[in-house]
């Protein structure tokens, strides 16, 4: 009778697995576990022709093939009902795929994304700052005298006299070197603020990354050509880098750093864009290396400072910076 | 600085450059043009009009009919002067041409003569408000030609942008220097019209020196090292001459009279801010240099009453101010029509003093933006002279007497070293001695000596402020020499001591995982309105922007509501920025902390064909917290508030919680912490539209110094069948499906591999508020296939369990 289970087992499994519609599993559950004519149900009726020693295993064996039917059964059902439309009715391949949304990461943090990763593969780490900071680190340390007609240029927000919103990245470079010892190089992006109006190409806060290099024997020379490295990197092996001198308070020489790009058009012809400015950059001044109690007759390095957003207006052609601030789903949703 | 082409060429006669080409020069000189204004632009119609013969139009008075010989001939033209000359020029502008502000000339009929074409007034070309009378041309010209060019009024106007260290180059001389390929050398101011010349000497004195009836005495040498002064008797102030007027307009400034314009020209073309005083209303034939008395006041010369302060440096007469030095002069003591003698000063104020003034002030001047950026000691005198013989030219008069010279400091020309060595340290490339000497002479930095590796420099007083170290040398070589010209090449680098900010790595990481998730990334500012923060700006832009944020939440949800506003309905944002607390420190440093924040709105899918597309509820919220709890807070765990004891930490607004706390979870890291709430977002915390759906959102805030990533030890797979048993339980009103799940685990023992809730159902034939939870048991054990009685056994331990900690029975 154990072998009888056994070949009624395997005779029903088999018979599940083929079943292909609710109706014949049903015949099917009768069929074997009908609790009046089910075949395994029969066996369990006929316990009596046993002996007493046989009836208990014979029995729990009739009754764990039961249970066991009973589960791949009704497995079957589930798996024959959720496949119901493919076994029913032709897929319709014309319908949209089934989406899921679609969720973007921002332009400008991309953009820093992409600037990191290239300078990533240049040796820099990237370094934090406090996004309220001091006179002393926002200006002073910066060689930059409250006194002195620079300060203008950069409109501050203030929280207290001589406490501010920072109004460049610039700050982390000294507080980095204050805790690191030299060689540096480290890229420091993050939000800087001013006091200005919003308009197409300004508003109060925005994304700022700073770069910074110290090292014995860091020249204008190294500064010209990771610049450049970058640039060619990030818009374009065809891409023209020019430097053309500038002043910022806290480096000596100072360069605006120019690119020109090859751009393809849409009928394929390749067409050189304009100078474009693209960041403020230059060698340390040695002031700043002093401040900081590195030995600036040792040390030298260069630091450049670019606005993220601005090259995203530029990479997407946004012509209104205010755009990327009003974080409209439909505008986000573009940048996937 | 606004820079007239005409006149840098003047004053540069060598320089060979076209706009262009200067404009090219300048950029890579570290002055960019900004913009340039071609000044002829609306002149290009209009030429220059021969008036043959005029008499008076016979149908009306005021009219005159004349014959005018153009480009085309002769023309009949009808004009509306009354003075017309026969034989003179005028600027003509003949039927087709179009004025400077449009207005395109036609063939008319005036009261039955035909007129073709018309004289203009200076009014009509937008050179000047003189609308007297149409614009007589002095001396011989070629009737028909191009009336701009014959008038030297075609010309550009560049605006360059000039650094704060370079006031040297706010002057035509400046810039012109700059260009020049000599430098200095190549630079001639050019004679005036009707100038005499003036060989000028000067009455030397310290402190105090005196001439001409005048006495001038400067009481503070530290902020006023010079002065002098030229008085000048018998001027007739009036318009000035045209030449002098056109010049001024094109460097885009006013002409006002003849003696302030003469004033300006000096300033415009060398740099030199001067003023003149009508010396009959300075008390005592007096000036004193020296700072406020307490308590007084000035009425300067745009009618502003100015409150003094004594740090300040006052020009002063006999009794009262009668000038802030180095910022605006007085109204009291302005040049006008009816002055006869005046004053003309020429100073040299310290840049710290006058910048502080004019902070304190509020004001900025072309006199102060100059003095705060250094203004060329060397130059005074030339500038003195020239704006003397200038006023003596175009507002006649004599000068009287020597020019007052009160110098209590003469000053010395700083000495610079330059090394090559340290040259070559900086920028990477070998100068010799020799060589540097050529790169900065033409820039007026004068050899002093030259050593075996160093040499000294003379720097010229126009660089006198900004060029007093070695590196600002070094740099003058490299700009000289030119940034382009220097090689470019990588050469091997030392790793950074710095390593990689850990909290960048971990935005990274949210940012990956939120947009995976459908959610996008917006940027806020960390500026709100008061409600938003409790850190206030001391200076802010606007009451909306007036505050630091404490949580990014509210400020992210006005993004929000601004979606919806202009419906879009499906809106799923996340941000990482920064939140303030008020600072508990004696210096007041805020307290910032790096937030994330998510705000949830609409379906939870793209509207589709097959449903799935539910609207997001708390449970939505809960799933992303716990999202961001599985990348920054390893071990941590997201509960429902009600669990957690304590008040309200989450975000607020209004003095009340952002979030619904009876239907918002919390973010609990491994220590047990609260570090994130997510939920729904209380109805009256926001402006939406009425067929808005629920909002839900979150903030956690960011761990300083996320621990780094603990690399998982791989659990090896089963190699056994697992049991399964699926138990459905009765939950009465108020208990927790997620307590009997909990129970259900934790009565599973060692056996138990996994329980999950698969099916939650309500109503029917269920008791009001009575819910059927579904819960699916999965057994398994290691190395052996489980027995029905083991799994029995088991499950008789859940449900036990779950009777005990919840009161629930399996349904029946």
């Amino acid at each position: 009778m154990i072998d009888e289970l056994r070949r009624l087992r395997e005779e029903a499994l088999d018979a599940f697995a083929s079943a292909r519609d609710v109706g014949e599993l049903e015949r099917l559950r009768v069929r074997y576990l009908g609790r009046k004519e089910g075949l395994v149900s029969g066996v369990l009726r006929r316990l009596g022709s046993l002996t007493p020693e046989e009836r208990p295993s014979v029995g729990a064996a009739a009754n764990r093939a039961r249970k066991l039917l009973a589960e791949a059964l009704q497995d079957r059902l589930s798996e024959v009902t959720a496949a119901r439309p493919a076994t029913e009715r032709a897929l319709d391949l014309t319908l949209p795929p089934r989406r899921k949304w679609r969720g973007t990461i921002h332009p400008v943090s991309q953009v820093i994304d992409d600037i990191w990763r290239i300078f990533q593969s240049l040796g820099f780490a990237r370094a934090r700052g406090p996004e309220v900071d001091t006179e002393w680190y926002n200006f002073v340390a910066l060689n930059t005298p409250l006194d002195h007609p620079a300060a203008d240029e950069q409109d501050t927000l203030y929280l207290a006299p001589g406490l501010l919103l920072r109004s460049h990245t610039s700050p982390v470079q000294i507080r980095t070197m204050e805790r690191y010892p030299p060689p540096i190089r480290i890229l420091a992006p993050g939000m800087v603020y001013r006091r200005d109006t919003y308009d197409a190409t300004h508003t109060p806060a925005f994304a700022q990354i700073e770069g910074l290099v110290v090292d014995e024997g860091v020249t204008f020379v190294d500064f010209k050509a990771t610049l450049a490295e970058f640039a060619r990197r990030f818009w374009g092996p065809g891409t023209q880098v020019r430097f053309r001198p500038s002043f910022f308070p806290f480096t000596e020489p100072s360069a605006e750093v120019d690119v020109k790009r090859v751009i393809v058009r849409e009928d394929g012809r390749e067409e050189e864009t304009d100078w474009i400015e693209i960041m403020g950059a230059g060698m340390v001044d040695p002031a700043v290396l002093d401040n900081v109690g590195y030995d600036s007759e040792r040390y030298t390095g260069w630091a450049f400072g670019m606005g993220p957003a601005r090259v995203a207006m530029l990479r997407h052609g946004v012509r209104d910076l205010r755009l990327f601030y009003e974080n409209d789903m439909r505008f986000l949703g573009q940048f996937t | 600085m606004k820079v007239s082409y005409r006149w840098l060429r003047d004053v540069a006669p060598g320089i060979g450059l076209t706009v262009d080409e200067a404009m090219a020069r300048l950029a890579l000189r570290g002055a960019p043009v900004e913009a340039v204004e071609d000044l002829a632009a609306g002149l290009r119609d209009i030429v220059v009009g021969q008036v043959l013969d005029a008499r008076p139009h016979p149908n009306a008075d005021r009219l005159t009919l004349c014959r005018v010989l153009g480009p085309d001939g002769e023309v009949p033209v009808v004009c509306g002067a009354p003075d017309v000359r026969s034989g003179s020029f005028y600027p003509f502008a003949p039927v087709g041409a179009r004025l400077p502000g449009g207005f395109r000339i036609g063939k008319r009929k005036i009261r039955g003569h035909f007129s073709q074409g018309m004289l203009c007034s200076e009014r009509e070309l937008e050179l000047g408000d003189d609308q007297a009378g149409i614009m007589l041309l002095e001396g011989d010209y070629e009737a028909g030609a191009a009336f701009a060019t014959a008038a030297e009024l075609d010309d550009h106007r560049l605006d360059v942008e000039v650094t704060p260290n370079r006031g040297d180059l706010l002057s035509h001389v400046g810039i012109a220097r700059e260009l020049h390929p000599v430098g200095q050398g190549g630079i001639v101011l050019p004679a005036f019209p009707a100038g005499a010349g003036l060989e000028g000497s000067f009455a030397r004195g310290g402190s105090e020196s005196a001439s001409a009836g005048v006495r001038i005495r400067i009481e503070d040498p530290e902020l006023c090292s010079r002065y002098l002064g030229a008085v000048i008797r018998g001027v007739t102030v009036g318009p000035s001459p045209r030449w002098l007027a056109n010049r001024l307009r094109a460097a885009g400034a006013r002409p006002i009279n003849n003696v302030v314009d003469a004033t300006n020209y000096v300033m415009l073309e060398l740099g030199q801010p001067l003023h003149a005083f009508d010396l009959d209303r300075l008390a005592g034939a007096t000036i004193v240099v020296g700072r406020a008395r307490p308590g007084e006041s000035l009425v300067t010369l745009d009618g502003e009453a100015r409150t003094i302060t004594p740090e300040m440096l006052m020009i002063r007469d006999a009794d009262r101010p009668v000038a802030i030095a180095g910022v605006m002069g007085g109204r009291d003591s302005e040049v006008s029509s009816e002055s006869t003698d005046i004053l003309l000063e020429c100073a040299h104020f310290e840049p710290k003093q006058v910048r502080a003034t004019r902070r304190a002030l509020g004001m900025s001047t072309d006199a102060s933006y100059r003095f705060e950026r250094w203004v060329d000691p060397a130059t005074m005198e030339t500038a003195m002279l020239r704006a003397a013989e200038l006023v003596l030219a175009v507002a006649g008069g004599e000068l009287d007497g020597e020019v007052i010279d009160a110098c209590p400091a003469p000053w010395e020309a700083p000495v610079v070293s330059l090394r090559p060595s340290r040259v070559r340290h900086l920028l990477g490339v070998e100068f010799s001695s020799a060589e540097l000497v050529a790169l900065l002479a033409p820039l007026g930095y004068r050899e002093a000596r030259t050593g075996s590796d160093v040499v000294d420099f003379v720097i010229p007083g126009h660089r006198g402020y900004d060029t007093l170290r070695e590196v600002d040398l070094i740099e003058e070589v490299a700009r000289t020499y030119g940034y382009d010209t220097f090689p470019s090449a990588l050469s091997a680098f030392r790793p950074g001591t710095v390593p990689d900010d850990p909290v960048f790595q971990l935005e990274d990481r949210l940012r990956g995982r939120l947009a995976g998730d459908g959610i996008s990334e917006a940027q806020t500012p960390a500026l709100g309105p008061p409600r938003h923060g409790d850190v206030p700006l001391l200076n802010p832009m606007s009451a909306d922007e007036s505050h630091l944020r404490r949580d990014r939440l509210p400020g992210l949800l006005t993004h929000l509501e601004r979606n919806l506003a202009r419906g879009v309905r499906d809106v799923r944002l996340f941000e990482l920025g920064t939140a303030f607390a008020p600072g508990d420190n004696v210096a007041a440093v805020p307290r910032e902390s790096a937030r994330v924040a998510v705000v949830l709105h609409g379906r939870r899918a793209p509207l589709q064909w097959s449903g799935a597309d539910g609207r997001m509820d708390v449970h939505d919220i809960a799933g992303v917290v716990e999202l961001i709890a599985g990348e920054a807070f390893p071990g941590g765990r997201v509960l429902p508030a009600g669990a957690a004891a304590g008040g309200w930490g989450g975000p607020v607004l209004d003095g009340a919680p952002l979030l619904v706390p009876e239907r918002c979870y919390q973010l609990v890291d491994a220590m047990g912490a609260v570090v994130g709430w997510g939920g729904e977002i209380r109805a009256g915390a926001m402006d939406l539209p009425p067929w808005a759906g629920t909002v839900v959102g979150a903030e956690a805030v960011l761990p300083s110094s996320p621990a780094p990533g603990v690399a998982v030890t791989a659990r090896e797979l089963p190699d056994q069948p697992a049991s399964q048993r699926d138990v459905a339980f009765l939950l009465p009103a108020g208990t927790g499906a997620g307590d009997v799940l909990e129970a259900a685990r934790a009565g599973g023992g060692r056996l138990l591999e996994e329980a999950e809730i698969f099916d939650l159902y309500e109503g029917g034939d269920l008791p009001p508020g009575a819910r059927s939870v579904a819960i699916r048991l999965r057994f398994r054990a290691r190395g052996r296939t489980l027995t029905d009685k083991e799994v029995d056994r088991s499950c008789r331990r859940v449900l036990k369990k779950v009777k005990g900690a919840t009161g629930v029975e399996p349904r029946s």
